[in-house]
């Protein structure tokens, strides 16, 4: 497909990234030319220089023929014009970042107006990921599949789990039904297979479906309490959503905010939260306020030395759970080493979330892309397909497929059963299938058999 | 500098010459020529060559600028000296330092010739010498990009170092659809070049071996007489149009299959191109009036001898020689401007003319009006700072270059017009030059430590000086 991705800062590069190495035609529209140059010279993309709102730049990008428009600037305004005039211009599909939340409100109505298709709000996918790591304070990381029928959680293996050290094909049966689907040690991303033994230290992922990765986890003998309380550093946009979001959750919140002017705003429009006016990073504020004894310390300010530093002393204080923000660093290895686990980065959920749904515009006669998410900083990607009629691989036994390597069919979900799969087993028409794989392996189902094995 | 990964491309590029070089032996095969072993030979070092350099491991694949730019030198000198084979093997050019000249002088597109006597070479070889024009007029490297799959983002660095102008990049998303794309259009105006000149009269092999000769604007013929020995009116009319053809950007030529006629037409490199071939082919055809008596003859000669050296091709019908001061005087100037960015022609390029010139007018702009804001453009554009500045330092190097060249070339004792515009013609890729190395004369009458430094002045020529010059740079290397 031709996408045209307006805006080349953190989301549009790593977006034009992905979605040229999954075979797009990327165009990249931006003003900084410093930052084109870079683009130009480590991506397989086009780069042309100009404001995205304006008619010409676009078209010199070529939206007229484009398949997507992605508006990513720092602008919601600019955005919303730039979708809108590409839409006018002939492009297929517009996507627009907006992030303001005055405008999240109206934005069903401004969207059949201004005739976007989709609207990103990376802070808001940010704040619905830290509600589900809420939910499993354990977990570094949680993605549901097959409508949250199915979760894959990321945990840390810690020595004396009783998984570790033991080859996971001997472990099926002795533990309840889920896959272990990637694992990363050290600085290598893997997909396990049947000899493969987990160590301690590893950043694991289970999938399954939610009630044996619950009973998964309680025999691994990790905390499922739920979160009961949490304190949230920072009153931006995040804070925000996220306490819409966890409203109904029974989580009690306390928003620690320096602006007197957000603390008001933020009282004005929340219910049921304590705001305190302070310095977040002033630790006899934190103690003062009890960090001790909150369930979960969420850092969300602006400045990222600032969420590190704060997430560090929450962890020192026995905070049980500690989730960080951060904006630049691209360094989730070194925040791991830490022990900051849960690491949320809203321009990484926003890449993410369009990521999934250019993909899924991506037609392919034998599969439906439903979900991609990119974890393990991006090295692997775990995707949920629905099988369509007619296609190669339908009936036909794994084993007999010739799965390409890197690549791991974690679950088959049909109907209400959840299927993890061995060589005998197979795919049917209307099954949900969750692949893991390697990045730039898979971009939909039928890449991951061999033509040999799909052409059947 | 990565040097495992410049070596293992630079084997990727010499194994396509070897496969290329398959076309002149079957050439030499068609016409039971005595140079086939000597052809067969030479692919089997190149591709062993090739095979064996290609074998290496990279331990990254991190392709750099520095990187891109080492790769192209290296790959530019070593396919030139890989070329040189089938000639000395076969003993046509026995001499090594002459044969490298002569194949540098082909894949540079230059058409400079130690060859006293052209029509005593076997037809294979000749084909060959036609041929590395052709695959080196539109880049040896953007021809590996366009068929060797997979390099990569990176590639982008390879192409910006062979590709001539101040700003090369992609038409589209893609590297390697850009060569592709290139490449086709390069291949589509071949083809319907020698259709024409079939047409024209001649025979297969003299209308490939030209139409290879035109395309990459090189100037090699396989007449001793050159164009001039088809006395044919004809086709020098569609070498002439051919080779402005061929002096014009291929990205803009791309507009026009996209149906961007304006854009095309409104082109302002184009337009001064095709204002200055017309003005000179005016000029000279008045000044040399006098010699030919006829005004309609002065310009079908002027016209052929404007078109070949602007777009540094190099092919004569006439001795320009021995015209006029005036005309020659003219003729250096095309010979230093020569055609547009993104072509297969050498010289500095219009489009560098142009900057330069806006930059001087800017310049006195802001002697008078010391707090002048003027940004340049071009084509309504503005252009980077950095390009400008880009465009300069090419240009002072480029004087540079030259000036050096002539005082070492001027050892041999020649005079001083043989000796400027034996250096000016294999800079700019023309080929012939003025003086003894005029169109009836050829560069046997130099010495070898001339022949190395003119070699040099042509690979320099050709990938726009900063690639070389950076070989000699300490920095490069250093970890």
């Amino acid at each position: 497909m031709n996408i045209v991705i307006v805006g080349d800062g953190k989301v549009g590069y790593t977006l034009a990234d992905c979605l040229s190495k999954d075979g797009h035609d990327v165009t990249i529209v931006d003003n900084n030319k410093k930052a084109l140059a870079k683009a130009s010279e480590t991506l397989d993309v086009l780069c042309v220089p100009g404001s995205g709102a304006n008619v010409r730049t676009l078209l010199e990008a070529g939206v007229e023929t484009a398949d997507v428009v992605i508006a990513a600037t720092t602008g919601d305004e600019t955005n919303m014009v730039c979708a809108m005039m590409a839409k006018q211009l002939g492009a297929k599909y517009a996507i627009a970042r907006v992030r303001d939340p005055d405008y999240t409100e109206g934005l069903t109505l401004l969207l059949n107006k201004l005739d976007i298709d989709q609207v990103i709000n990376p802070e808001r996918a940010a704040a619905l990921e830290i509600s589900r790591l809420l939910r499993f304070p354990f977990a570094t990381d949680i993605e549901s599949f097959a409508h949250g029928r199915v979760e894959m959680v990321g945990f840390r293996a810690d020595a004396g789990d009783p998984v570790v050290g033991v080859p996971l094909s001997k472990l099926r049966g002795k533990i309840p039904s889920v896959q272990f689907s990637a694992v990363q040690r050290g600085n290598e991303a893997l997909i396990p297979g049947g000899d493969f033994e987990i160590q301690s230290g590893d950043h694991v992922y289970a999938t399954g479906d939610r009630d044996s990765v619950t009973r998964f986890f309680k025999l691994l003998g990790k905390d499922t309490n739920r979160v009961r309380s949490a304190m949230l550093i920072g009153g931006g946009h995040v804070t925000y959503y996220l306490a819409r979001a966890i409203a109904g959750m029974g989580v009690k919140l306390k928003i620690v905010e320096i602006n007197e002017d957000r603390c008001r705003s933020l009282s004005e429009k929340l219910e049921d939260v304590e705001v305190i006016q302070g310095d977040g990073t002033d630790s006899e504020l934190l103690e003062s306020e009890n960090v001790r004894d909150q369930d979960a310390l969420i850092c969300l300010t602006d400045r990222d030395e600032e969420n590190l530093i704060v997430g560090l002393y929450g962890l020192r204080a026995g905070v049980r759970k500690v989730i960080v923000k951060v904006n630049h660093l691209n360094t989730m290895d070194v925040l791991g080493d830490m022990g900051l686990g849960s690491v949320i980065s809203p321009k990484q959920a926003a890449a993410n979330g369009i990521l999934r749904s250019v993909r899924a515009l991506s037609q392919s006669k034998s599969a439906v892309i439903e979900k991609v998410y990119a974890i393990l900083g991006g090295k692997v990607e775990a995707s949920e397909f629905t099988a369509l009629p007619g296609a190669g691989f339908l009936n036909v036994p794994l084993r007999d497929l010739n799965i390409k390597k890197g690549v791991l069919v974690t679950l088959i979900v049909r109907g209400r059963q959840c299927i993890i799969p061995f060589g005998g087993d197979h795919i049917e028409s209307g099954d949900s299938v969750i692949l893991t794989a390697l990045e730039g392996t898979v971009a939909n189902l039928e890449d991951a058999f061999d033509a040999a094995g799909a052409g059947k | 500098m990565n040097a495992r990964l410049v070596v293992r491309l630079i084997g990727s590029v010499l194994a396509v010459e070897g496969l290329l070089m398959f076309l002149p032996l079957i050439v030499s095969l068609y016409y039971g020529g005595a140079d086939y072993p000597a052809i067969l030979i030479s692919i089997a070092i190149v591709l062993a060559a090739g095979l064996l350099l290609g074998c290496v491991r990279a331990k990254s694949e991190l392709l750099r600028p520095r990187e891109g730019l080492a790769v192209v030198a290296a790959s530019w000198v070593l396919v030139s000296a890989f070329g040189a084979l089938p000639f000395v093997i076969h003993g046509s050019i026995p001499s090594f330092v002459d044969a490298f000249f002569e194949t540098v002088s082909g894949f540079t597109t230059t058409g400079s010739t130690v060859l006293q006597d052209v029509e005593a070479v076997p037809r294979g070889l000749l084909f060959w010498r036609s041929f590395t024009h052709w695959a080196g007029g539109m880049g040896v490297l953007v021809l590996s990009l366009a068929l060797i799959p997979k390099m990569g983002a990176r590639s982008i660095h390879l192409m910006r170092a062979e590709s001539p102008g101040p700003s090369p990049d992609r038409l589209v998303p893609r590297v390697a659809k850009t060569a592709k794309i290139l490449y086709k259009i390069y291949l589509g105006m071949s083809a319907l070049l020698v259709v024409a000149l079939m047409l024209c009269g001649l025979d297969w092999f003299d209308a490939l071996t030209h139409m290879f000769s035109t395309a990459g604007t090189g100037g090699f013929s396989t007449y001793n007489q050159s164009v001039g020995h088809f006395q044919n009116l004809a086709v020098e009319m569609v070498l002439g149009v051919s080779m402005v053809a061929f002096g014009v950007n291929f990205s803009i030529y791309y507009l026009l299959i996209l149906g961007h006629f304006r854009g095309f037409f409104k082109n302002s490199e184009l337009r001064t191109f095709v204002s200055i071939v017309a003005a000179a082919t005016v000029l000279i055809a008045l000044n040399i009036l006098p010699g030919y008596g006829n005004f309609f003859t002065a310009l079908r000669y002027s016209f052929f001898q404007v078109t070949t050296l602007i777009s540094t091709t190099g092919f004569a019908t006439a001795d320009f020689a021995v015209w006029p001061v005036f005309s020659r005087a003219v003729i250096v100037f095309l010979m230093f401007v020569g055609s547009c960015a993104g072509s297969t022609a050498g010289g500095i390029k219009v489009v560098r003319a142009q900057l330069l010139w806006k930059n001087l007018r800017r310049d006195i702009h802001q002697s008078i009006h010391p707090n002048a804001v003027r940004v340049i453009k071009l084509d309504g554009k503005p252009v980077d700072e950095k390009i400008m500045s880009g465009v300069t330092g090419f240009f002072y190097a480029y004087m540079l270059i030259t000036m050096l060249a002539t005082i070492v070339v001027s050892l041999d004792g020649h005079s001083l017009e043989t000796s400027f515009s034996a250096v000016l013609t294999t800079i700019s890729n023309v080929g012939p030059g003025l003086g003894q190395v005029g169109p009836k004369g050829n560069f046997s009458i130099f010495s070898d430590l001339s022949k190395i430094t003119l070699s040099m002045c042509m690979l320099l020529g050709r990938l726009e000086i900063f690639p070389i010059l950076m070989l000699f740079t300490p920095s490069a290397w250093r970890k």
